[in-house]
């Protein structure tokens, strides 16, 4: 057999994984540009990350991915899924799309995925600790509790986010994701 | 048993353990086939005649190329650079870092930079940053308690900018280990009692945290078994060969258990106020271990029963009722932190406000408790900790911390309860 004629065999069933996936790092990106501006612990969260801060979250090898960053006024913009000519401060790396696939189910929260060794993070400790805070304010806004609960340790309680707030919220986040 | 769908647990350091382990050092270092050794230590060091044993151990054929003693208490960038140039300038080719944690993680920190032909180690900080093998190192400790000669991280500060940088990778563990009773048989027992606590709080947190596996438990298990033995009878008789190799084994034990499965908010807290308050890390380590075990209770109350086996041994625990295991291993952290402050005439503290310097001033004022909590959010381990923390959960810990108060379990805000054992 000419080696040269092989057949190249591409791995299948990933597809779908693969665009679920891509619309999810989509509105997860959205949705952090949104909550930057109406939920007030995002916007403080936001403040104490650098001037530069990009954030480029991604799955091993080819993606998807999508990046969320500041920009030159420093207000906080999803910058699309191309990490081409942008300065990454912080690259969190899902190393397979069957890891991604378990966070982006809510079947494993990013604490897990990353005590798992299924996220691999590049960059600086605190700016990682705020990211994950910020995910997991926003994964509130986003999802019912029923869900949220499996993806973050302790659901927020009244004192921490009350109902107005969040319900509000949530419809803000939703309409600013989802219009341009 | 809890078996993670997916783990991962590296450690290639080779350990030789024994009362005159060091005596092995000629044989390791033609192994590494290195002949010109760089000997780095800290002036403590120098000072008990530490390096001595280490110099005679290598015998006619080997001999040091350089020796650098002025490592400081805290790893410093600046010494790390001046390590590097004369290395060298020496033309070494392998590193003995003799000394305490901060002696070894310089050590690693100085052989980024002769591996890599560097002299900026702000180009390596963070995960993935280093790609290649580094230079040979063998860890000497001369404490029983960082575990550093086990781990693949290096903590090093830069004081003129204030800030303390992580370098994590697996090229940073040391090739070889060598745990010999003599070397930590002149540490005074008020820091051998604090430095093994820390041992302790590393196997603790290495097996009720969130990254555990099923390697890295048994390691805490076998290391809280060793330091429990013998931590009393270290201090009590420095002189106690035996009771410090099991002390020393039993922190490295520790080292390769929490290198794996990471740390928690003992560490995350104890990070914070060994950098505003300068307190020795063991001793914030002593303090907060039976706290941060209170606030997770509700998470791995079932987890922290288990060790009550290693802790307090097998009558102790046969004799505990399931449900009590949890609160009983707590309380004898708790006594076992009052006989070691009684065994040292009072140096060593069973809460923060008994914190004191040589002058006996109060390190850590309760006025700030705030900064610390607030800089306790943005360390990595807190990631690893099974209860999320918020800023009034990290005051409310430090504020029981520093009366030495136990935690009021009702007042704990709980996500999902998931210990197998109901603690009241």
């Amino acid at each position: 057999m000419d080696i040269n004629k092989f057949p190249e065999i591409k791995p299948k069933g990933k597809l779908i994984k693969k665009i679920y996936v891509a619309i999810m790092l989509w509105i997860v990106g959205r949705a952090i540009q949104a909550a930057s501006r109406v939920d007030k612990d995002v916007k403080r969260e936001f403040a104490s990350l650098r001037d530069d801060f990009m954030l480029h979250l991604h799955v091993l090898p080819a993606g998807p991915g999508m990046i969320v960053g500041k920009d030159k006024n420093g207000k906080v913009k999803y910058m699309g899924w191309k990490p081409g000519g942008k300065k990454i401060t912080l690259d969190m790396q899902a190393k397979n799309m069957d890891g991604a696939i378990l966070m982006f189910t809510f079947q494993e929260s990013t604490c897990v995925a990353s005590c798992h060794n299924r996220l691999a993070v590049l960059g600086d400790v605190p700016d990682t600790c705020t990211v994950v805070r910020i995910l997991n304010i926003v994964e509130t806004y986003l999802l019912p509790k029923i869900i949220t609960s499996l993806a973050v340790k302790r659901y927020p309680k009244w004192s921490e986010m009350n109902p107005v707030r969040k319900y509000l919220g949530r419809v803000l986040i939703y309409i600013r994701t989802f219009t341009f | 048993m809890q078996l993670p769908g997916y783990y991962e647990f590296c450690n290639k350091v080779k350990i030789v353990s024994g009362h005159h382990s060091l005596d092995q050092l000629p044989a390791m270092l033609a192994e590494l086939k290195s002949v010109k050794p760089m000997i780095i230590t800290d002036k403590g060091v120098m000072a008990a005649k530490l390096v001595e044993p280490v110099k005679k151990s290598l015998g006619t054929k080997y001999k040091a190329g350089a020796i650098y003693d002025d490592v400081p208490a805290d790893s410093d960038v600046k010494n790390v650079k001046e390590i590097a140039q004369i290395y060298k300038k020496s033309k070494c080719d392998s590193i003995i870092a003799v000394g305490g944690g901060s002696v070894i993680d310089t050590a690693k920190g100085a052989n980024i930079l002769v591996s890599e032909n560097s002299d900026n180690l702000m180009d390596f900080t963070g995960f993935g940053a280093l790609k290649r093998r580094l230079k040979p190192l063998i860890a000497v400790p001369t404490t029983s308690g960082t575990g550093s000669e086990m781990t693949l991280v290096a903590v090093i500060a830069d004081h003129e900018k204030d800030v303390k940088m992580l370098f994590p990778s697996l090229f940073l563990l040391p090739d070889m280990a060598v745990l010999d009773s003599r070397m930590t048989r002149t540490l005074p027992a008020f820091l051998t009692a604090p430095t093994a606590m820390d041992a302790m709080t590393h196997a603790f947190e290495g097996y009720t945290c969130l990254a555990k596996n099923p390697l890295s438990d048994t390691t805490a298990m076998v290391a809280i078994r060793l330091i429990s033995e013998n931590i009393l009878k270290a201090v009590k008789n420095p002189g106690d060969h035996d009771a410090r190799l099991a002390l020393a084994n039993g922190s490295a034990l520790a080292g390769m258990s929490f290198s794996n499965s990471m740390v928690g908010m003992i560490h995350a807290i104890g990070h914070s106020v060994g950098a505003i308050c300068h307190v020795p890390h063991g001793t914030c380590m002593s303090v907060l271990l039976p706290f941060g075990l209170e606030y997770n209770l509700h998470k791995t109350g079932h987890l922290t029963a288990e060790l009550l086996f290693p802790l307090a041994g097998e009558k102790v625990y046969n004799e505990t009722p399931r449900e009590s295991r949890p609160r009983k291993t707590i309380d004898y952290i708790r006594n076992l932190n009052a006989e070691l402050r009684k065994a040292t005439g009072g140096k060593h503290p069973t809460c923060l406000k008994e914190v004191v310097d040589r002058d006996g001033n109060m390190m850590v004022p309760e006025k700030i408790l705030p900064e610390i909590a607030r800089l306790a959010l943005n360390d990595g381990a807190i990631v690893y900790n099974p209860e999320e923390l918020n800023y009034e959960d990290m005051l409310m810990v430090l504020k029981h911390a520093w009366e030495g108060i136990p935690l009021d379990l009702s007042k704990i805000q709980k996500g999902k309860v998931t210990s197998k054992i109901k603690v009241k």
